[in-house]
C-alpha cells in the first residue's frame, strides 16, 4: 500500500512544483494536439456539410467508409503515414519522420473521420427551415454555410473537443511517427509508456493524473455545451 | 398582358418520391397586386410558393421574371434578394430579436448605422420594440411571427411571399396581422399569399387561384367573385371558385 501512496504523493509533488520535465512533456503534447485538431477541423467542417447537405451517387458508400474509419486503430494510421514519410516513402524527402509535423499528419488523418462524422450528424439533424429561411433572406452560398456553422456552433465545438480528446490520449501515432524524442516529440502518452518501463512510476503517474484531468475538463466543457444547446432549444 | 405579370411559370412539374405533387401548365403573379393561392391540404400551395420564391430549385419547368426566363442553374442571388418569404412556422436563428430582424440587411452588407435605424423603425411598426434584446428562443408564437414579418419586410422586397402566416397563431395575433398587414405592405410591393382566411381574401385579394391535386383549378380576379358566399363555409367558398 505504501508503494501506491508514495507514488501518488510524489506524482502530486511533481505537478504542484511544476516539474520542468513534466511541463515540457505536457506542453509538447498540447501543442501537437491543438495543431492537429485545428487542421482536422478546418478540413472536416466543409466535408461534413458537403456530405450532409448534398445528394450524390456515392454518398451511401462514403458514409459507410466514414463510419468504419471512426474505429480506426491508431497503429494502422501510424503504419500508413510511416509508409508515406519514411525515407523510401513518397513523402520521404520532406524529412517528416520523428518530427512533430509527422505526428500532426498522422493525428489529422486519425481524427478527420471522427470530427466529420459528428458534424455531419449535427448538420443532418438540423431543421430544414434553417436552409429555406437563409435562401429566402437572400444568402449567398458562402453566407448559407456561415449561417449553418453559426447555428450548429455548440455541436461543432463539441465535435472538435471530442477530436482533441482522441488525439491527446492516443499513443500509436505519436510513438510510431514521433519516435519519443525528449523535448521534441515526447508526448504525455509516449512519456508515460517510456517512464513506466524505466521504473519512474511516479513521473508516469503524474502525467497520468494530468491526462485524466485534461480528459475530465474536455468532457465537462463538452457536456456543458451540449446542455447549453438543449437548454437554448427548449 | 406581359407587363402586368411579374412572375410567370410554365409547364411546372414537381415530383416527390415518385408522386407528382405539382403539375401546372401556366400560372402568373400580377404585379403590385395581392395574389392569393388557396386549396385543400396537399393541393401544392406551399410547393408552388417555394418555386415562385426561388427557394425550391428541384423541379421541372420554366420561370419568367418580367418576361425574362430565369436560368435555374444560376444562383439568382440578385433576384432572390428582391424577394422575401413569411413562413407559417418561422425559423428564427440563435440570437436575439434584433439580430434576426437585421439578418437580411447584414447579408446585403448594409452599413451598421442604417441597420440599427431600420430595425428599430420596423420593430416599432410591429410593436415589438420591447423584445429587441430578447432571445428568439423565448418568444411566443405571435411574437415569433411578428419578428419574422419584420425580417421579411426590412429588405423592402419587390415581391413578398406569405405562406399561411396566421394558421398557427392565437386570436389576438391573427387580429393584429389582419389589421396591420395591409399597412405594412407598400403600393410598389407584389404579394403572393397562401391563405384560407376569408377576411384576408375579402379585404386584400386582387387575384385568387385555386389549386387542386397539384393543378390550377381556376384563377379569378376579385371582381368576378360573389362576396355573399363569404358568410358560408370554406367549402362553399371554394365551390364558388370552381
Amino acid at each position: 500500500m505504501d508503494y501506491y501512496t508514495d507514488a501518488i504523493l510524489r506524482a502530486l509533488q511533481l505537478i504542484i512544483t511544476l516539474d520542468q520535465e513534466v511541463i515540457q512533456v505536457v506542453a509538447t503534447s498540447l501543442k501537437i494536439s491543438i495543431t492537429s485538431t485545428f487542421i482536422a477541423s478546418i478540413i472536416s467542417m466543409p466535408l461534413a456539410v458537403l456530405i450532409a447537405r448534398n445528394k450524390f451517387k456515392t454518398k451511401k458508400f462514403i458514409n459507410i467508409i466514414l463510419n468504419t474509419m471512426l474505429s480506426l486503430p491508431t497503429v494502422v494510421v501510424g503504419i500508413f503515414v510511416y509508409s508515406l514519410i519514411s525515407r523510401r516513402g513518397v513523402l520521404g524527402e520532406l524529412d517528416l519522420l520523428f518530427t512533430p509535423a509527422g505526428i500532426i499528419m498522422g493525428q489529422v488523418i486519425l481524427i478527420i473521420p471522427l470530427i466529420t462524422a459528428l458534424i455531419r450528424n449535427i448538420i443532418f439533424s438540423m431543421d430544414e427551415k434553417l436552409y429555406k429561411t437563409a435562401i429566402s433572406m437572400g444568402a449567398s452560398r458562402s453566407q448559407k454555410f456561415k449561417l449553418l456553422i453559426l447555428e450548429a456552433r455548440y455541436g461543432i465545438i463539441g465535435a472538435v473537443i471530442a477530436g482533441f480528446g482522441r488525439v491527446l490520449g492516443e499513443i500509436g501515432v505519436s510513438m510510431m511517427l514521433g519516435g519519443n524524442i525528449k523535448g521534441v516529440t515526447r508526448t504525455i502518452t509516449t512519456a508515460m509508456s517510456l517512464e513506466t518501463n524505466k521504473g519512474r512510476f511516479a513521473f508516469a503517474l503524474a502525467l497520468g493524473i494530468i491526462l485524466l484531468s485534461l480528459s475530465f475538463l474536455i468532457n465537462f466543457v463538452t457536456y456543458f455545451l451540449q446542455e447549453g444547446k438543449n437548454y437554448a432549444r427548449r | 398582358m406581359l407587363e402586368d405579370k411579374i412572375i410567370e411559370v410554365k409547364n411546372i412539374k414537381k415530383i416527390c418520391r415518385g408522386k407528382t405533387i405539382l403539375d401546372i401548365d401556366q400560372f402568373a403573379v400580377l404585379k403590385n397586386k395581392f395574389n392569393f393561392i388557396i386549396g385543400g391540404n396537399g393541393s401544392g400551395k406551399t410547393s408552388l410558393l417555394n418555386i415562385l420564391s426561388l427557394v425550391e430549385q428541384d423541379f421541372r419547368g420554366e420561370i419568367y421574371y418580367k418576361g425574362r426566363k430565369i436560368n435555374k442553374d444560376e444562383q439568382n442571388l440578385a433576384l432572390r434578394r428582391k424577394f422575401s418569404v413569411i413562413w407559417q412556422d418561422p425559423y428564427l436563428y440563435r440570437g436575439n430579436v434584433f439580430y434576426n430582424i437585421a439578418l437580411p440587411l447584414k447579408l446585403r452588407n448594409i452599413e451598421q448605422s442604417i441597420i440599427d435605424k431600420k430595425v428599430r423603425e420596423m420593430a416599432g411598426r410591429l410593436e415589438i420594440s420591447n423584445l429587441l434584446e430578447q432571445s428568439a428562443y423565448t418568444l411566443s408564437g405571435g411574437e415569433k411571427q411578428k419578428t419574422s414579418i419584420a425580417r421579411a419586410l426590412i429588405s423592402e422586397p419587390e415581391i413578398l411571399f406569405v405562406d399561411e402566416a396566421t394558421t398557427n397563431l392565437d386570436e389576438e395575433s391573427i387580429y393584429f396581422f389582419n389589421s396591420h398587414f395591409a399597412d405594412l405592405v407598400t403600393d410598389e410591393m407584389t404579394v403572393v399569399m397562401v391563405s384560407h382566411d376569408r377576411r384576408q381574401i375579402k379585404e386584400l385579394a386582387d387575384q385568387i387561384t385555386l389549386l387542386k391535386g397539384g393543378k390550377v383549378k381556376t384563377t379569378k380576379t376579385i371582381n368576378d367573385f360573389n362576396f355573399e358566399l363569404f358568410g358560408a363555409g370554406i367549402e362553399t367558398f371554394i365551390a364558388e371558385l370552381v
